[in-house]
């Protein structure tokens, strides 16, 4: 019973007492220091670029110029990836669900989903949904069906949301299975002995808890789902990327219209980042409050 | 004490896979009766307990919990209805308490009720301050679960057992997991519990409590009941070799 006390990191710093406290001071200071170190060398790091680009004669000005348009195309990556991550998480939700399930028909259509979409490559995808479908809906209007025919023709956002949905819905589900699975079967069990039914039990016990631990990737697929994105300005959705080849190829300005396409991925992932760890905070403290 | 058995087991037989852990068991316990199972280690007193409100599917034999009886290797809709049913007569206390660690100790307690019982949360809350009063917890009723002991944790999962007033509570080595010195608080409680009439089957290595509180003992030993008595003549004159083996073993302090 006394080993108790050793199991853990050993109590160094008592931070009651002054000692304690003064050492705390201390350790903030130095992490103070080392953040401003680090922002310098950044600093340095991007003023180095800048004036390699410079003596290379690639325009600040027409990047400039430019970068309200790019700003438009953010604007559809966003909704394109808010869209996808939300049907995507839906998608998860109901493939995890199905995977751990004992029916079998639920349990193979689930895993043959996820083996076919993570054993293809994501522009295939896209080709086979925007490409490939309408051929399909073709031959269905060719038989008498043209309402049923319309369904297959997708246009090129939906065409892109639909592509990226299915293909992080798969990757989620395996997440997400991940995520219920690390629940404790005690908890199942101490909610069945009250009486709930298997819905209950997931709703109320299981998938709250679940939540917490999947969000934060969540957050990071859709950080990655933001710049997979990029994939759909093949089908033509004036996407950050799209936009950026477009004016790139017609003023001969590749460099500079990347750059700027490159800075607006580099900027929405670093504001999904803050918003991801402001999110997980609040989800901590709900444990303790 | 001949009064219609609020549970009864009869021929009970359970196999894991090959393992035959459960063996033609009959047991009843009477309305406001104390019963205490003792045991060895993998005698399969948890099995036995599981089986009653269906945590384990039994492989033979017949459960009858306040009059509702189901008999294994049935299927169908009605079946079960029947074990819910069952479920909603037994509450259950585990050895790892199994709060559910996302809500506070009140909303641990009314989860049944509301849930399950579809009660109004105005009454769910009422009774589950009453249940969470009985325990002597009340005063953490807002409380998280991380933020209690093992022992409040317990208190709280009796609490929440109690609070959908089950005919008949069912503990498994409820003080088991719990340091020494929590382990007093517990059995407290239950002991209270006992002396209002709270029906119980209580699987339990604590000897001193099976001999104060029960009104019967049981002794599992390999799957079967080797021997059942009040606990006066099973501590003092044990009748079967592995009851008095088992007996002794705790008198000379050894656990399990
Ligand atoms: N789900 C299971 N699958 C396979 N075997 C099991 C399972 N649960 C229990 N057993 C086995 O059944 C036997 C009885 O187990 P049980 O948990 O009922 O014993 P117990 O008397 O409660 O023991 P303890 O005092 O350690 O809790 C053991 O041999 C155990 O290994
Ligand atoms: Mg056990």
């Amino acid at each position: 019973m006394t080993t108790e006390n050793f199991t853990g990191a050993p109590p160094l710093v008592d931070p009651h007492q002054s000692m304690g406290e003064g050492l705390v001071a201390l350790q903030k200071r130095n992490r103070f220091i080392q953040g401003i170190k680090v922002t310098a060398v950044w600093a340095g790091l991007i003023a180095l670029v800048t004036g390699g680009m410079l003596m290379l004669r690639i325009s600040p000005a027409y990047m400039l110029a430019h970068y309200n348009v790019i700003l438009q195309g953010a604007g559809t990556t966003l909704y394109v990836s808010l869209v996808s991550i939300a049907s995507a998480t839906m998608l998860a939700l109901l493939g995890s669900i199905s995977r751990l399930s004992s029916n079998p028909i639920a349990q193979g259509i689930a895993g043959f989903y996820v083996s076919l979409v993570r054993g293809t490559p994501l522009l295939i995808q896209i080709y086979l949904i925007y490409l490939g479908l309408p051929q399909i809906g073709e031959q269905i209007t060719q038989l008498g069906f043209p309402a049923i025919g319309k369904i297959f023709i997708l246009d090129a956002v939906p065409a892109g949301i639909l592509a990226l949905s299915l293909n992080y819905g798969a990757y989620m589900t395996e997440i997400f299975r991940a995520g219920l699975q690390s629940i404790g079967y005690g908890q199942r069990e101490a909610a069945i002995a009250l009486g709930m039914t298997p819905l209950q039990v997931m709703r109320r016990i299981i998938l709250p808890q679940a939540i917490r631990i999947i969000i934060p990737d969540v957050g990071n697929q859709f950080i990655a789902m933001q710049k997979d994105s990029a994939l759909v300005s093949v089908m033509g959705v004036w996407e950050i990327t799209y936009i950026a080849n477009r004016y790139a190829r017609r003023d001969s300005k590749y460099m500079e219209m990347f750059l700027v396409a490159a800075a607006a991925y580099w900027i929405l992932t670093i504001l999904s980042s803050w918003l991801q760890g402001w999110l997980e905070k609040r989800m901590a403290q709900a444990y303790e409050r | 004490m001949n009064a219609e058995p609020i549970i009864q087991v009869s021929g009970l037989h359970k196999w894991f896979g090959m393992l035959h852990v459960l063996s033609d068991i009959t047991i009843e316990v009477q309305p406001r009766e104390v019963v205490c199972i003792i045991g060895r280690s993998g005698s399969g007193k948890s099995t036995l307990l599981r089986c009653i409100n269906f945590l384990e599917e039994p492989s033979a034999g017949k459960i009858m919990v306040d009059k509702l009886v189901v008999e294994a290797g049935k299927k169908g809709r009605a079946n079960r209805k029947l074990i819910h049913e069952i479920r909603l007569k037994t509450g259950m206390v585990f050895q790892e308490f199994n709060l559910f660690p996302h809500m506070s100790v009140l909303d641990n307690v009314i989860e049944g009720p509301v849930t399950v019982k579809r009660m109004e949360r105005a009454k769910a809350v009422e009774i589950g301050m009453m249940n969470l009063d009985r325990v002597g917890l009340l005063v953490k009723k807002d409380e998280f679960p991380n933020r209690l002991s093992g022992g409040q944790k317990q208190r709280v999962a009796i609490a929440r057992a109690l609070a959908m007033e089950p005919k008949v509570m069912l503990f498994d080595e409820p003080t088991s997991a719990l340091d020494p010195e929590l382990i007093g608080e517990v059995l407290n409680v239950m002991k209270k519990l006992a002396q209002e009439g709270t029906t119980m089957l209580v699987v339990t290595h604590e000897m001193g409590f099976a001999r104060e509180v029960a009104d019967r003992v049981v002794v599992m030993a390999e799957g079967e009941v080797i021997e059942q008595a009040e606990p006066a003549s099973v501590f003092n004159s044990p009748r079967d070799p592995r009851t008095q083996a088992l007996i002794e073993r705790y008198r000379s302090g050894g656990a399990k």
